[in-house]
């Protein structure tokens, strides 16, 4: 059975600088093109039903990678199940919502905002949670999550049951228009995005920090008597995958103009987890294509997108029994060097 | 914040806090039970509590079919549909415990994947469980015919003990009564226990360990469907995701409890229904939720093994 | 005048009802081999704990040069310079050998998160100095040749060594091995017991836990022998090795020879 990662990797070793520069290049360019993808005959087949093909492109497509990424980072690197991970989606949308329709800010002043105060809750989360072992763990973020909402629903601040209209897009950068009529644009913004968190996750893996997060998912206990500081390197999965929750949630609110907390559901957090365990818990490729295919799927098939959670549940439980690695696990390349 | 609701309505408080109270500690057996044999949480019980209660309903519309409607029974007629409604309601919540352990956990505890694998394969069953219920019944409650007429015992106080509420209470302490004896007299009993305090002495002690995690996830199921009957009897309708929020809560009741532990569970749900009433009371309902969590984090920070119970499992730092 | 790096006075630690240790009084001189033997369920891993802030001590004190070891976090213990092995093997399986030490060395290096994030010139020095000093740990364990392959799949005879490789990628001044030898033949011992030599002799002081007394009497320099979680001998290798309590907590009273 071809592992289709390892001969990946395989291929990719084999490479050198300049080359591998041209493949990367040549693939971002590709799916900078996708846009483009519905309406171009060939590939038109990709178009989808209800909500346009650009807009699906960003929602919930890029936007899952995206969240993804991030939940990977605290679920996958550091093996810390967090199932309320909506909530920093939350801050991050709200904290846009607030502050642009209340204080006129715009979007790109909001950023660092949404994603420092999605930080803060990330700490704030972190520190008790994070002493408790798994199960406890996963309830807590979960119940995090729920105060969030329901945070949301009841004060006025938030604007209760209703939510907050009005958002305002993001000001055009260098005559480069974010509204309606370009979703291209999004789509561009969210896949820089995507590939500076990739870039970020990459630059972690293969250092000491990398290390940490996987010596504390293999053998938490033993990571610790060999000198790591397990709380501060769980803490910062925490605030990092938190972080990235909180600046697509600023984009998002952004984006669709009209949010409320009935957009965040524990099953949000569910489906980003769902993403995750797909594509192969840990590993960044496996979690992108099994965030598109997730969030792609439903929009192009009607009947798999009304039973869509449905699908989601049993998926979660068929990859845990059949295959637990993902659809592209994680595996190490061994060298065996004789001498 | 209304603080002097306490004073006027505490007895009704009081009372309804105990059914309440009560009803959660037959579900948090569901939870404690698991926990003590697999050190797992039982993920789906909350969705087996929400199949039971539409079990209930369905028992008496579909089989017994009587409609929405239909006016309330009496004498020998009432006691046989309400008590064949419970044992078809405990049953069923008792195999589905059965199938959600098979489905679930089992071949993931054969493999030996870690915990994180359970957890999430749990948490698979129990969404693709509530959603097929909301595929199946639509988003909006469902009702159920009263057919036990709510008459009332007498008034005390401002407390109205009403025949459901009074029913549930003295049940499920029979119940929880039968259950201990079970327990510390039965063989299944010894060996539950046996396969709580370690599962390796257990298993060298020639336990048959499926069976012993096969009955304990049933009887998890039982006292899980009961509690959806008596829900079912005393709020009459029900809908999809009614499983989650009292999940969350029998859940924290067992852990507020003392998880792993029978009497946590009672003491543990009997505290966070009443905690939940007077909550419910000051700060107005809508904060119930909150309320609960906020028992849950500060329990597992400040006194983790519970009223009653071990260690929970911290890391140490 | 030996100087005492790791010190237990009147350590006493109980679980529930049971005792461990109780009222333990123990030294590891700086430089030495010293064996800590004793029948299973003596104590001797319970020691190991209690020394790395796995467990903390009912009453008694604990000192590492000097220095109190009380509250201490695991991480910070091993900080301090104390570095350990395991009764059962308990690597990292899924990372490489080279990870595997690179995950200790990479202990007392500064750079955090965001150093490694920017590529800082320290966080890269850091980086490179790991890894080689990795190396030269595997190596000096021969075990250099495994560096890439992931520690699941070694042979159970280097598993161990990597272990100890590990340990003392972590720049310990005193490295404590639990059961080293478990599951070697004669020649992997011989092998074994050279190599704990060569451990001192590089500056390391080494406490050990074994059952095989060939080995521990062959290269220790002094030996502590427990049982029921009190130390019942404490002298150089030849006198404990006659000792009459010693002989009856191993072989149990004179009546009941089994």
């Amino acid at each position: 059975m071809i592992n289709l990662r390892d001969k990946g990797a395989e291929i990719w070793e084999n490479w050198n600088r300049p080359k591998r520069t041209t493949f990367t290049l040549i693939v971002i360019g590709i799916v900078a093109l996708l846009p483009y993808a519905a309406s171009f005959g060939p590939t038109s087949f990709l178009n989808t039903p209800i909500t346009s093909f650009e807009n699906v492109l960003v929602y919930p497509v890029g936007m899952f990678v995206l969240m993804a990424l991030g939940l990977n980072i605290v679920v996958g690197k550091s093996g810390l199940l967090d199932l309320g991970y909506v909530a920093f989606f939350a801050i991050g949308a709200y904290t846009m919502g607030i502050m642009s329709t209340v204080y006129g800010f715009n979007a790109w002043e909001v950023l660092p905002f949404g994603m420092g105060f999605a930080m803060i809750a990330g700490v704030l989360l972190g520190l008790p949670a994070l002493r408790l072992r798994g199960d406890y763990l996963a309830i807590i973020t979960l119940g995090f999550g729920e105060i969030i909402r329901i945070v949301a629903l009841n004060i006025p601040a938030t604007g209760g049951p209703n939510g907050i209209a009005g958002i305002p897009n993001p000001p055009a950068v260098a005559g480069v228009k974010f509204d309606l009529p370009n979703p291209q644009h999004f789509f561009w913004l969210v896949l820089f995005l995507i590939l500076l968190t990739i870039w970020m996750i990459r630059r972690f893996t293969v250092r000491r920090p990398g290390r940490a997060w996987e010596a504390i998912r293999q053998d938490e206990d033993v990571a610790a008597l060999m000198g790591v500081n397990t709380l501060k390197y769980k803490l910062w999965s925490f605030v990092i995958g938190a972080a990235v929750g909180g600046i697509a949630g600023v984009i998002y609110a952004s984006k669709v103009m009209v949010i409320a907390p009935q957009m965040f559901t524990f099953n949000v957090s569910v489906l980003i987890l769902a993403c995750v365990v797909f594509g192969g818990i840990g590993n960044i490729w496996g979690v992108a294509f099994g965030a598109v295919l997730l969030a792609y799927l439903p929009e192009r098939i009607r009947f798999i997108s009304d039973a869509r959670q449905l699908v989601f549940g049993l998926i979660l439980i068929l990859m845990m029994n059949l295959r637990p690695d993902g659809l592209l696990p994680r595996k190490k390349r061994e060298h065996i060097k004789h001498g | 914040m209304n603080l002097s609701v306490i004073a006027s309505e505490f007895p009704s408080l009081l009372l309804q806090g105990t059914a309440l109270g009560l009803i959660y500690a037959l579900i948090a057996l569901g939870y404690t039970m698991v926990y003590g044999v697999l050190r797992l949480i039982n993920f789906a019980n909350s969705e087996i509590f929400m199949i039971g209660t539409f079990t209930s309903m369905l028992v008496q519309t579909a089989i017994f079919g009587y409609p929405v409607t239909a006016k309330s029974l009496h004498g020998f007629q009432l006691i046989f549909v309400l008590v064949v409604t419970l044992i078809l309601s405990m049953l069923a919540c008792a195999l589905l415990a059965m199938l959600v352990e098979l489905v679930a956990y089992r071949r993931l505890r054969a493999r030996g994947t870690n915990r994180l694998a359970s957890l999430i394969s749990a948490i698979g069953t129990s969404f693709f469980l509530s959603e097929s219920v909301r595929i199946l019944t639509g988003s909006r409650s469902k009702s159920a015919p009263r057919l036990l007429e709510k008459w009332s015992f007498g008034e005390f106080q401002g407390a109205n003990f009403r025949i459901d509420t009074v029913m549930s209470i003295v049940a499920a302490i029979v119940i929880f009564i039968i259950l201990n004896q079970f327990v510390s007299k039965s063989h299944l009993g010894k060996a539950i226990r046996a396969v709580s305090m370690s599962e390796e002495n257990s298993k060298l002690m020639g336990i048959n360990l499926n069976r012993v995690i096969t009955a304990t996830f049933a009887i998890g199921g039982l006292t899980t469907g009961a509690a959806a009957f008596f829900f079912m009897v005393t709020y009459e309708n029900t809908v999809f995701n009614v499983g989650f929020q009292l999940g969350i809560a029998a859940f924290t009741a067992a852990v507020l409890g003392g998880i792993g532990n029978l009497q946590g569970a009672f003491y543990g749900g009997l505290s966070l229904g009443l905690l939940e009433q007077f909550s419910s009371a000051i700060l107005g309902s809508q904060w119930k939720s909150v309320t609960v969590f906020l028992v849950l984090v500060l329990v597992l920070l400040i006194r983790p093994s519970g009223i009653f119970g071990e260690a929970v499992q911290q890391t140490r730092t | 005048m030996a100087e005492k790096l790791l010190e237990l006075k009147a350590a006493t630690i109980k679980f529930g009802g049971v005792t461990a240790l109780n009222e333990v009084n123990f030294h590891v001189n700086k430089g030495e081999i010293c064996a800590l033997i004793g029948p299973n369920g003596a104590g001797k891993t319970t020691v190991f704990n209690v020394v790395t802030g796995v467990y903390p001590l009912t009453s008694g004190q604990i000192l590492f040069q000097g220095q109190d070891l009380a509250g201490k976090k695991r991480h910070q213990v091993t900080k301090l310079g104390i570095g350990r092995t395991f009764q059962n093997v308990r690597l990292f399986g899924d990372m490489t050998s080279l990870e595997n030490v690179l995950t200790a060395t990479d202990v007392h290096k500064g750079s955090g998160l965001l150093g490694n994030l920017f590529g800082t010139p320290r966080a890269r020095r850091e980086e490179r100095e790991s890894r080689v000093r990795a190396q030269e740990l595997l190596d000096f364990m021969g075990i250099g040749n495994r560096a890439e392959q992931l520690a699941k799949n070694l042979p159970y005879g280097d598993q161990r060594r990597l272990e100890i490789a590990r340990a003392l990628g972590t720049e310990p001044k005193l490295i404590m091995l639990d059961e080293p030898a478990a599951g070697f033949n004669p020649a992997e011992k011989i092998e074994l017991a050279n190599t704990i030599k060569k451990i001192r002799d590089a500056g390391y002081t080494v406490l050990l836990i074994e059952h095989d007394m060939s080995l521990i009497m062959g290269i220790s320099d002094r030996v502590a022998v427990l049982d029921f979680g009190q130390k019942i001998a404490d002298d150089v290798p030849s006198v404990v090795q006659n000792d009459p309590k010693v002989i009856e907590a191993y072989l149990g009273a004179p009546t009941d020879a089994s």
